[in-house]
């Protein structure tokens, strides 16, 4: 599982494949208010950063990949 | 005014006069590359500035413009009619917005609804990002521009040249099963990458569709093109490479931003000049009161009076030219004042309902600042005339031949010294007999002097105070400023305005003008204990009348001058100073309402040039006075405005 729900926070964790995007929009969509918390993602496919792009939830913990924290999670705040 | 908002405005309206020339060139050639790229250049560099002021709205309104801008520019292709509408539109209200950040510190309370619309009426011509997928390559220069300007600090760190990349995956490679992120983030020696929307937006929460690629990936590198592209080679036709450095980007951006007509050029707020102008004048009249040290040093010393002649002589040629130049600084092009114009123009003929196509010629002419500054005002006033009066409905137009646009054109023509601005319209023209039957209605000219008219001069009658033709007072028009207040801006300025007219061809009005007006030749002129400063161009010749000459007419006096009898006013009594006792009378006649009138002065000073200094706090409040001049000594001269104070 590498997208899941806990409470009001959905947690990105591990290997995040094109197949978590549907996933994603579906629980923002029916939930806007949804945090996401990525200290455990450790790779994102596209299809996934996009929909956190395009949706903009609010986020709570960067991933620790570098690269990662500053591209996709730190440059989607002022899109 | 805060001096960042005042960068604002001024680099603001030079923005929107450029996107405005360039929605003008797609107007004409719907796909030229060129026009789309210096718009989008434009409008981009405008929402970068309208984000430092709480424009949000304004900003909103950009983005939905820029984005429709980039999609036309990386697919290629015309731009039609409707999209370019809907970014004059939008370039427009910007525009007015500006305005409202210069009157009011913030814009009104509506801006957000009106943005509201601007964006969905932009969006509707933005193609999706599917459309948007199939598009040829983009050139590069901008795209490469504008990630380096989203990474400004890289690039300026990096003292080698760096490479820059734009990736655009198919829309259904997530079903090829690529990660295009994760090809991206394989890039060596990667410094920033950025994931942006192929559409310029990404689309809203409902409307995502999580298969499909709608994502470009930017980035910037430290490694050579060749190794970045190498990242790439099982997608070669999907990526673009290109190298940007420091150097290389400043230039770039410089080139968008700054002041396209190059060089050196300092930007300096007028009123600085106005101080300058201000100085100079003070100057030249202290290098006039070492005239009379000079005579004065005669009477002591006749090698000192050389010396200080000499001196005097060459004060004189430097404070020549310094004047020389400062008007040479004050000039400034029409071009500012007239790009305010074709959006004033649309909305007034949006508001009447008429189809009008306004051109401008020649306004790279350079007049003299105050001059360009008072013209607007009367340009604007007759472009609503010839609107509200002059164009007829497209309907009648093409009945009668014509094209279902009203042609109007203002052009700028320098002759010699002077400049001559032409306005004219192939509207309706105007018909001399109903100025007539109007003018005798209001009472303007009783039956019998109109009759004798000729059809010139009736037409003339139009600039008369209080009349109107206009059988319906439109909110346009009926503002309570008749062509009077028209010809009375440009008689301020010094000028002359014309009309000529033929039914049913159109309408052209002539306001000639000095080019150059830093000073103005005055007449003193003593009343008492006082003394003024008169325009000579508002003399028509002074005059010493013998006793005797004065004669009681009706309430008044007149005299008789060339065989025609002009009535006598004295200025003493017009400015509450007390009449003249002398039975030898001095004149000046001056021209007012048409008619001559001989304005009494107890003494005629020297005639000078001076600045005369538009009036300013209590001053400008008092009616009949131009401005003010400094003397030598140091007080000030009230410049008088003879037809004003006799109206």
């Amino acid at each position: 599982m590498t997208v899941r729900r806990d409470g009001d926070v959905l947690c990105l964790e591990g290997r995040c494949g094109a197949e978590d995007a549907e996933t994603l929009l579906v629980a923002l969509q029916e939930d806007p208010r949804l945090v996401v918390d990525a200290s455990a993602l450790l790779r994102l496919h596209l299809a996934v950063a996009q929909v956190l792009l395009a949706c903009k939830p609010q986020i709570r913990a960067a991933p620790p990949d570098i690269l990662l924290a500053t591209t996709i999670f730190a440059g989607w705040s002022d899109m | 005014m805060d001096e960042l908002l005042e960068q604002f405005l001024l680099e603001g309206r030079d923005l929107v006069a450029q996107a405005s020339d360039d929605f003008a060139a797609l107007r004409r050639r719907p796909d030229d590359a060129g026009a789309v790229d210096s718009a989008f250049r434009a409008m981009h560099t405008l929402k970068g500035s309208v984000a430092i002021f709480a424009m949000m709205p304004a900003e909103r309104a950009l983005h939905a413009a820029e984005t429709l801008l980039e999609t036309a520019r990386t697919r290629g292709g015309a731009i039609g009619i409707e999209a370019l509408d809907g970014l004059v539109a939008c370039l427009d209200q910007v525009d007015r917005w500006i305005d409202d950040m210069e009157a009011f510190g913030a814009l009104p309370q509506d801006a957000a609804p009106i943005a509201d619309r601007l964006v969905s009426r932009l969006a509707g011509h933005t193609p999706g990002p599917e459309t948007a997928d199939a598009a040829a390559m983009s050139d590069g220069a901008i795209w490469a521009d504008l990630i380096a300007e989203r990474h400004p600090s890289i690039v300026a760190a990096a003292d080698t040249v760096l490479t820059a990349f734009r990736y655009s995956p198919s829309a259904d490679c997530f079903f090829q099963g690529e990660d295009p992120l994760a090809i991206a983030m394989a890039v060596p020696e990667l410094l920033s990458l950025d994931v942006l929307p192929a559409g310029g937006e990404w689309p809203a929460r409902g409307d995502i569709e999580p298969f499909a690629c709608i994502s470009v990936l930017e980035g910037i590198s430290a490694a050579g093109p060749d190794k970045v592209r190498s990242s790439f080679r099982l997608v070669p036709d999907r990526v673009e490479v290109t190298t940007i450095g420091a150097g290389d980007a400043a230039a770039r951006s410089s080139t968008g931003t700054r002041d396209s007509k190059g060089g050196d050029i300092l930007r300096v707020p007028s009123a600085r000049i106005d101080a300058m102008a201000d100085g100079l004048g003070e100057l030249i009249v202290a290098v006039n009161a070492v005239a009379g040290l000079t005579r004065d040093a005669a009477r002591i010393d006749r090698s000192l009076a050389a010396s200080v002649q000499a001196v005097q002589a060459k004060l004189e040629q430097v404070t020549g030219r310094l004047h020389g130049e400062l008007s040479a600084v004050r000039a400034v092009t029409l071009e500012n004042m007239v790009r305010r114009l074709p959006r004033l123009v649309r909305e007034i003929a949006d508001g009447l309902g008429k189809k009008v196509s306004f051109n401008v010629q020649g306004d790279e002419l350079e007049v003299d600042k105050q001059i360009a500054d008072g013209l607007f005002e009367p340009l604007l006033h007759l472009l609503r005339n010839a609107i509200d009066h002059g164009a007829e409905p497209s309907d009648s137009r093409t009945a009668a031949g014509k094209t279902a646009d009203c042609t109007i054109t203002l052009r700028f023509l320098r002759s010699g010294d002077s400049i001559e601005v032409v306005l004219s319209d192939d509207g309706a023209g105007i018909d001399p007999r109903r100025i007539r039957e109007a003018a005798v209605d209001r009472a303007l000219l009783p039956r019998a002097d109109v009759d004798v008219l000729s059809d010139a001069e009736a037409l003339r009658l139009i600039f008369s105070p209080g009349f109107s033709t206009a059988h319906t007072v439109t909110s346009v028009s009926g503002r309570g400023v008749g062509m009077d207040a028209v010809k009375a801006a440009i008689e301020r300025l010094r000028g002359t305005l014309a009309v000529e007219s033929a039914v049913g061809e159109g309408t052209t009005f002539r306001i000639r003008l000095q080019a150059g007006a830093l000073t103005t030749p005055l007449l003193l002129v003593h009343v008492g204990a006082e003394r003024y400063g008169v325009a000579l161009d508002q003399i028509v010749e002074t005059a010493r009348l013998g006793e005797g000459a004065l004669q009681a007419v009706g309430g008044g006096r007149a005299c008789v001058l060339r065989g025609r009898t002009v009535p006598v006013v004295s200025l003493g009594a017009l400015l509450n100073t007390g009449e003249p006792d002398d039975p030898l009378a001095r004149v000046l006649i001056t021209q007012a309402g048409g008619d001559r009138v001989a304005v009494r002065v107890d003494r005629f000073g020297e005639r000078f040039n001076a600045f005369v200094r538009p009036p300013v706090g209590m001053l400008a409040a008092v009616p009949g006075v131009t401005g003010s001049a400094l003397m030598g000594d140091g007080s000030v001269l009230l410049v008088l405005d003879l037809p004003e104070l006799l109206a």
